[in-house]
This record gives structure tokens, C-alpha cells and sequence, in this order.
């Protein structure tokens, strides 16, 4: 057939409710809605301090129909590995915890407690939705906020001057069981990860790219066009890496899109000139052609 | 007392549910299905798009059934038709366009082979004459038995079929399956009268009073003259009735050399029949192949069957000896600028004359209607009966359709002429006002700017539409990021050998497999087939999917109004719209 038919792929009970706060046309809400569904309802949520703490809901209300423990902004691993180690002196090893972060809580203020965790091998899922930006507090630039963004820290006359944290390249020099990337453009790969994910005893990282209509400047229903166009342009490539050293592509066609529509339609890139758009070029070149060597070693 | 145990952290008890997030949109999405270009393209009037859609279900009786509602004869214009309705497939702006000839044909088979029981409308006194058993004929005549009426089709000629049966090659439309298709419109309780010539052998005065409506598509049967001295000389010949000769199963004699005058269907026809009579044949155009009016497929089957095409010529004068003819002069021409056609007008070249040694030329530069048979007191427009979209003529009670009208000269034209006077004369004998059945005008009996539907005027359309718009669905309103690159089947054809040696069928169409592959290749443009993207990409949880594949609920007490669900939609079936307006 034609067209790609998923349906029969998706479960079709929902693990999260309506009546969120997430912005409309926000990513976070849907990629936690499909990571739920490939857990399934024995999972624990660990969420430090993102947009998922107020998308979550005011107490006392929860959108989540598993339990959620809120906890501070550097502590989402050592949180959950404390969880696991409860679940474990109770004889629960069934039950999926799962640290649920932003990119601040990952890339920057959680970093420290994950390498622990990470290095300490620790049963627990790590996923990080990743918006680019301290999107809750105002758009304010992170180490994942990519080179050239403007955010209201890197206004465009001062645009973000460094290049985005290669999160999942960190994560691979711990060795842990299994790292991937997904984005909610690709319901399925996402889901596919997921459940390979829970199936792994150790420390699983899972980084999804999140589009932000409001942080990134782009009209909100084009929050799937985004992902999808980041990975067809190579910007997010979709990958997975075993105990740190097997990388491979999860894509199933090589061909790749241009990186200026991807910008362009973005109002936090509205600044560049076509030569800075040029070296983010050259910039996204030269890790996907890292990525491959890393892809080659492999096999 | 008991103690009270008070959990150390603030502990939610409730969900978000209360919170109704709906209050935030100033958009909101629609479920509204919109009209596929197929649809609107074909001058029949077929729900294409809604029978594609039941063949990817497998609903093979269903979709058979959709497509006899508009067409009576589909095994024939799955063959002969141009199908403008592929020119239209918006899949031709992502790879190439669904072969809907293909699957149109397999299903007029399959109707043949599988036939259904006819649903027909409650029974009507009134009784219509039809003039001329061609496609225009043929389907006014199916299209009123199907509303009730008692039809007599009368043909001059000894069998009904008008042009499909006189002028095609056996070739193209075997007879087995254009009688097939006759004798299902027999069946509704048609009855033909043929051989009988009215004007001459009854006169109209007395025939018109026969009846309580009466529908004239007597075709258009002239061959135009060359306009050349010596035509009349032995060998020269006009190719519609060198066609018509074959047909009946003679076999004329023409000779070692063969050239066809025209650029058209006709043309193309006599070429590839006087071929398989043994000529050497040459087509003279006077346009190039860009300009050529017949069937891009024809053309190339004619050439890789030998006929030499000639671009950019046109005779101007005959040689002859002894009474017959020898060779023919011809100047080259060159394009100018457009004419009213939008073709680049042809101009010759003066002094630049070749000869080409002939011994027949068939003449194919098209067909005039034979007005002075007609009904007295029928107004005439240019070469045609004047009629206007319904079939109304200048004369009550007395409808036209097909080329004896200005019509665009095509078999599908001619059905879909014949499907609209059928409206023309329920309305007219019902005594409607303009509004239809359901207080619908005309326009909304259109597929958007398309022929009429006769689901729609019969109030019965099978097919469940939600909040039907009707307007067309452009390529760009698709999101085809959800689609994969899918190459088009080609028809099978007969071998060279056995093409050249015979009448026997060239184009043998797809194998059932490949035609259903064709099917599933069809986008369903602006038709939600329940794919579950709108609900699988809500990042509000606020799309469900009703029991019983009814479709699907948006809970807008919580939809933000994103417009995700309408943006990811791969067939422009959801519509964003001002919320409160």
C-alpha cells in the first residue's frame, strides 16, 4: 500500500489524559503519551523540573494514569535509582521506572546525577524530551539550544555561539546497555525503541526531539512537519547505540533534504545569513559523517 | 479515635480532566470530505475516488455497483476512454498517476462476469424515445430505465452502439463485451428498436407525438471534405467510412500505400486497421505530436505497430492517373501562434512541397453531424443541436446530448451528456423546478466543478460522506510525507506479431493483482478512509474512534485547536475553522 499505514501498530490504550497544559501544538505531551503506551500502566514516572512539571497538571490533578513523582531539577536519575532500589527491596523488578526530563534536566543541571547513574549501570529508563531550550521559564539557551538559535539569552544580534552537546555520544562513553533517538514524527520507531528499551535491565537513554512552537518560532501545527523534516535534513538522525559501541542507523532510506527549508520556517533562525546556514551545514555534515564512522566500526 | 495517616508529600487524587482546555482554541478541526480531481475530471460523472476506496477494502460488489450507478458501460471506457480523470490524479504531481483505466476496466469485467441485480426506482407511466444508440443514447436510455422510466432506443443502423460499434476497431473494444453491456441496459427493460431511420422511415412529426420526452444523439457521422480538387477520384476515400466498412466485416481493398489525413482518434484508428489490412500506412499531420487530439497511448501502439507518423504536413493536391489516384502533394507547415483552440495554429511553408506515392488516402480531419436530419424546429448552434447542460433544447420535451451537439467529441462526454439529459428529462417530466430531489441545484449534483452525480440526484449515494464540501481537493492540500513512491502498473499487451496479424485486443489490461495494487495506490483524496494519523498525532488525547468505523469524535471541550491533526491528514479531509465564527 501506498500510504504507511500504522494504526495497527499503535495500542490504543491511552496512559495519559486531556485536559493538560501543555502549549497547543507542543511535542512533549505526545511523545510522553506514546512512550506510555509502549511501557504500558507498571511504570513509575521520575520528572525533575521541565515543561512536563506544569503539562503534568496543578495538584491535585496528574495526566498521567501511573504514578508521577515530581522531584528537583538535578536529581531526575538519582531520584529513580533511589525508586528502583525501593521496587527491588519489595521484589518488583516488573515495574518500569522511568526519568521523564527536558534537555535543562539532562544536558545541563541533571547531567551530574545521570553520568552516576549512567556509570553506576542503574535499572532504570532515562528519557530525555528535548526542546532545545529552557522553554518553561522563557526560552532561555542550553546546552542543547543548537549553534546560531536565538533564544532570549542568545538574542539574534548574540545568537547561541556553541554547538549543541552531542548528548547521546556522553551517554555512549558510559557504555550503558542501549541509547537511542526518536522523534514523534516517527510514532512507530519511537515505539519500537521503547519497548526494546524495556525489555534491557540496565540504564537505557532515550533522546527525543521535541519541536516548541512558541520556543522556536513556528506555527503550531507543524510540530510533526518539524520533526520529521529534522531527521530527513540529518539535524536529529535516528539511531540507536548498544552497550556504547554498536551504533546504528534505524532510517530506512539514505536520502537526505535540505537543511535551509528546516531553518527557515523556524522564527529562531530568522537571522541567519545563508553563510552561517552554510556552516550549520557543514556543522550537521560533519557529525552525521562522524555518526557513519561510528555506524562502519560497528559492523 | 483512629489515627489519621497524612501522607509526607501532596499526593493528586484527580486527573486533568476538569481542567477543559478547549476554552484555549480559537480554531477547530472538522471532519469534512471534499471532492478527489478524478472525480471532477471525468466527464462521466464516476465516484472514482469512492470506488477505489471499496476495492482496497475488498468490497469488490460494492464497488461495482458504485461504478454502474454513473457508468453504464465501464468495460468499454476502461478501453476507449482518454481518461482525463488520470491527467487529473493528484498522484501524477507525486510520481505518476493511479491507472484508473485499469482498474476501471477490471471492474467492468468483473461486472460481466459477476453481474449485479439493478436497483431501479419505482415505476413511471411516462415512456421516452431515444433517437441514436451511441454512449449518449446508450446511457440516457440506462439512466432513465434506473429512474423508473420505459425507454425505446431507435438506430438507423442494424445493431445498437452508434460510434463505440461503427467506428472503433474490434482491436480496441472487443464486440463480445460492448454486446455485454448492451444486453445489461436490455435487461432493465430497455427496448431497441434498430435499423429504423427516424426522420425518414417515421416521420418526426408523428414520432415526437409517440412519446413524452425524446432524446436526440444521432452522432455526427459527416467526414469533413479535404477541400481539394480531385477527391472525389478512385482511392481517395473518408477514413470514418473506411472504419465503418471494416467493422462490419468487410475488407476494403487499399493497395500497397496508405495515408491517413488527421491527427484524431479517427486517424489514428484508420491507420492501424488499414495497416492490419496489409498497407504500408502513413499519418499526416499538420501539428506536431504535442498538438495531436488522439489518445497519447494510441499514438504509441500505432507506431510500434509500424505506422509512420509525418508531423508538420498537410496535402494540397492529388495526382492521378487513369481515374485513380497515384501520389499526393503535401507542404510542410510550421507552428504559429495559438488559435482558439489554444493550438498553435499550423502555417504552411510555401515552396516547401514533397510528394508521397500513395495508391489509397484516407481522410480523418473529423465529422460533421447531419443537421438536416433532425427534429424541424430545433434550434442550431455553429455545426450542432444547441442544447444546454441538462439536454434542454429549443423544443419541449425534446432533448440532445453528444456530438450531435457542441460537445467536446469524446466517448465519456457522450455518457456523461446522456447521464445529465437523463436528469434533464426526469426533472422535465417530474416537473422540478430547478431545485433537485432534495432542494439541490444543479451545482451541488456536481462533483465540484465536474459532471453531475447520479447518487446525488437519486438521493441515494451509497458511499457515507461526513459534512460533504463540495470543492476539490489540490495536491497541496495533501500531506504525502505519509505516502511511499509506488511505480504505476503498465498494461499488458498483446505481441507485436499478433497485433499486426489481426483484430484480436492489444491492450490487455492488468492482471487482477496488479489492478487492486492500482487501487491501493489511490491517495482517497479529500475522503477520510480512517487511516487513525488525526487521532495518533493529538497531542491532546482529544480525537476518539467511534464503534463501528463510524469516523471519529474530537472532544472539543479539550482540543487546543493545534490544527496537527488537519495538517497531518495525508488526504486534506480535515478542515481548520474559525472557532466562534
Amino acid at each position: 500500500m501506498s500510504q504507511v499505514m500504522i494504526a495497527d501498530r499503535v495500542p490504543t490504550h491511552e496512559l495519559m489524559t486531556s485536559g493538560h497544559l501543555a502549549c497547543p501544538g507542543c511535542a512533549a505531551p505526545l511523545a510522553m503519551r506514546l512512550v506510555l503506551k509502549a511501557l504500558g500502566p507498571q511504570t513509575i514516572v521520575v520528572m525533575p523540573a521541565s515543561c512536563w512539571s506544569i503539562i503534568a497538571g496543578p495538584w491535585p490533578q496528574s495526566s498521567l494514569k501511573v504514578p508521577l513523582y515530581h522531584t528537583a531539577f538535578e536529581t531526575g536519575a538519582a531520584t529513580a535509582s533511589g525508586v528502583r532500589a525501593a521496587l527491588d527491596m519489595q521484589g518488583d523488578r516488573d515495574t518500569t521506572v522511568m526519568v521523564w526530563a527536558g534537555d535543562g534536566g539532562t544536558f545541563d543541571i541533571g547531567l551530574q546525577a545521570l553520568s552516576g547513574a549512567a556509570e553506576r549501570n542503574e535499572d532504570i529508563l532515562y528519557c530525555c524530551y528535548d526542546n532545545e531550550a529552557y522553554m518553561n521559564t522563557g526560552v532561555q539557551r542550553s546546552s542543547a539550544t543548537p549553534r546560531g538559535a536565538w533564544t532570549s539569552t542568545t538574542p539574534a544580534s548574540h545568537p547561541e555561539a556553541s554547538a549543541k552537546k552531542d548528548i547521546v555520544a556522553v551517554l555512549a562513553a558510559h557504555h550503558i546497555p542501549y541509547i537511542a533517538t526518536a522523534t514523534v514524527a516517527y510514532p512507530v520507531d519511537l515505539l519500537e525503541k521503547v519497548k526494546k528499551a524495556k525489555a534491557i535491565r540496565g540504564t537505557r537513554f532515550l533522546h527525543i526531539l521535541s519541536p516548541c512552537p512558541p520556543g522556536w518560532k513556528f506555527p503550531d501545527e507543524a510540530t510533526i512537519e518539524l520533526a520529521r523534516m529534522a531527521v530527513a535534513c540529518r539535524v536529529f538522525p535516528l539511531l540507536e547505540i548498544e552497550d556504547g559501541v554498536r551504533w546504528r542507523f534505524t532510517m530506512d532510506d539514505d536520502t537526505t533534504e535540505p537543511l535551509q527549508p528546516y531553518l527557515r520556517c523556524q522564527g529562531r533562525f530568522a537571522h541567519l545569513t545563508d553563510e552561517q546556514i552554510a556552516q550549520f551545514q557543514s556543522d550537521v555534515t560533519a557529525r552525521w559523517k562522524w555518526i557513519e564512522r561510528q555506524v562502519a566500526a560497528s559492523e | 479515635m483512629p489515627e489519621r495517616r497524612v501522607s509526607p508529600v501532596a499526593v493528586s487524587q484527580t486527573s486533568t480532566l476538569v481542567t477543559k482546555t478547549g476554552s484555549w482554541k480559537y480554531i477547530r478541526p472538522l471532519y469534512q470530505d471534499r471532492v478527489a480531481p478524478c472525480n471532477a475530471g471525468c466527464p462521466v460523472g464516476i465516484d472514482i475516488e469512492g470506488y477505489m476506496s471499496l476495492l482496497r477494502e475488498g468490497r469488490w460488489d460494492e464497488a461495482r455497483d458504485l461504478l454502474l450507478l454513473e457508468n453504464p458501460l465501464p468495460a468499454t471506457t476502461g478501453r476507449v476512454c482518454h481518461h482525463p480523470c488520470e491527467t487529473s490524479c493528484n498522484r501524477r504531481q507525486f510520481d505518476e498517476p493511479v491507472s484508473i483505466h485499469a482498474v476501471e476496466r477490471m471492474l467492468g469485467d468483473y461486472a460481466l462476469e459477476h453481474p449485479p441485480s439493478l436497483t431501479r426506482a419505482a415505476e413511471r407511466s411516462e415512456e421516452v424515445g431515444i433517437v441514436g444508440s451511441g454512449p449518449a443514447g446508450l446511457a440516457c436510455a440506462y439512466h432513465l430505465a434506473r429512474l423508473g422510466y420505459g425507454v425505446t432506443v431507435f438506430d438507423a443502423a442494424p445493431e445498437p452502439g452508434g460510434m463505440l460499434r461503427l467506428g472503433i476497431p474490434e482491436y480496441r473494444l472487443p464486440r463480445r463485451l460492448l454486446d455485454g453491456e448492451i444486453e445489461r441496459i436490455r435487461a432493465l427493460g430497455v427496448s431497441f428498436q434498430c435499423g429504423v431511420r427516424i426522420g425518414q422511415d417515421v416521420p418526426w412529426r408523428s414520432f415526437l407525438g409517440l412519446f413524452d420526452a425524446v432524446f436526440v444523439s444521432t452522432g455526427a457521422h459527416l467526414g469533413k471534405d479535404l477541400g481539394l480538387q480531385k477527391e472525389n477520384v478512385a482511392g481517395v476515400r473518408a477514413g470514418l467510412a473506411f472504419l465503418k466498412a471494416v467493422n462490419r466485416g468487410e475488407r476494403p481493398e487499399l493497395g500497397r500505400r496508405v495515408v491517413v489525413v488527421g491527427g484524431g482518434n479517427t486517424a489514428i484508428d484508420c491507420a492501424r486497421t488499414a495497416m492490419r489490412l496489409g498497407a504500408e500506412t502513413v499519418v499526416l499531420y499538420r501539428r506536431t505530436s504535442a498538438e495531436m487530439p488522439a489518445i497519447p497511448d494510441e499514438i504509441e501502439e500505432a507506431e510500434r505497430e509500424g505506422v509512420q507518423l509525418v508531423f508538420l504536413a498537410a496535402p494540397v493536391a492529388f495526382h492521378a492517373e487513369d481515374g485513380r489516384l497515384r501520389a499526393v502533394e503535401c507542404v510542410r507547415m510550421r507552428l504559429g501562434d495559438a488559435d482558439a483552440s489554444g493550438r498553435r495554429r499550423p502555417i504552411p511553408v510555401p515552396d516547401d512541397r514533397f510528394t508521397i506515392e500513395v495508391d489509397t488516402v484516407l481522410s480523418a480531419i473529423g465529422e460533421n453531424a447531419d443537421l438536416a436530419g433532425l427534429p424541424p424546429e430545433l434550434a442550431v448552434q455553429e455545426s450542432g443541436v444547441a442544447a444546454d447542460a441538462l439536454g434542454t433544447t429549443s423544443r419541449a420535451g425534446v432533448f440532445a446530448g453528444g456530438d450531435v451537439t457542441n460537445a467536446a467529441r469524446t466517448v465519456a462526454d457522450a455518457l456523461g451528456a446522456g447521464k445529465r439529459a437523463a436528469v434533464g428529462i426526469d426533472r422535465y417530466l417530474r416537473r422540478l423546478s430547478d431545485d433537485g430531489p432534495n432542494g439541490t441545484g444543479l451545482p451541488a449534483l456536481r462533483f465540484g466543478n465536474g459532471n453531475i452525480s447520479m447518487a446525488r440526484w437519486r438521493d441515494a449515494d451509497p458511499v457515507h460522506r461526513i459534512n460533504a464540501l463540495n470543492e476539490l481537493v489540490e495536491f497541496d492540500d495533501l500531506n504525502t510525507s505519509h505516502f511511499r513512491r509506488v511505480r504505476r502498473r503498465r498494461d499488458d499487451r498483446l505481441s507485436l506479431a499478433e497485433s499486426r496479424g489481426g483484430f484480436a485486443e492489444v491492450n490487455l489490461g492488468l492482471d487482477h493483482e496488479d489492478a487492486v495494487s492500482e487501487a491501493l495506490r489511490c491517495f482517497n483524496c479529500g475522503v477520510c478512509n480512517h487511516c487513525d494519523l488525526c487521532l495518533i498525532f493529538c497531542p491532546d488525547v482529544a480525537i476518539s474512534r467511534r464503534a463501528n468505523g463510524g469516523g471519529y469524535d474530537i472532544a472539543l471541550e479539550y482540543c487546543k485547536g493545534c490544527g496537527v491533526c488537519a495538517e497531518e491528514c495525508p488526504r486534506g479531509a480535515l478542515t481548520l475553522t474559525r472557532e466562534g465564527l
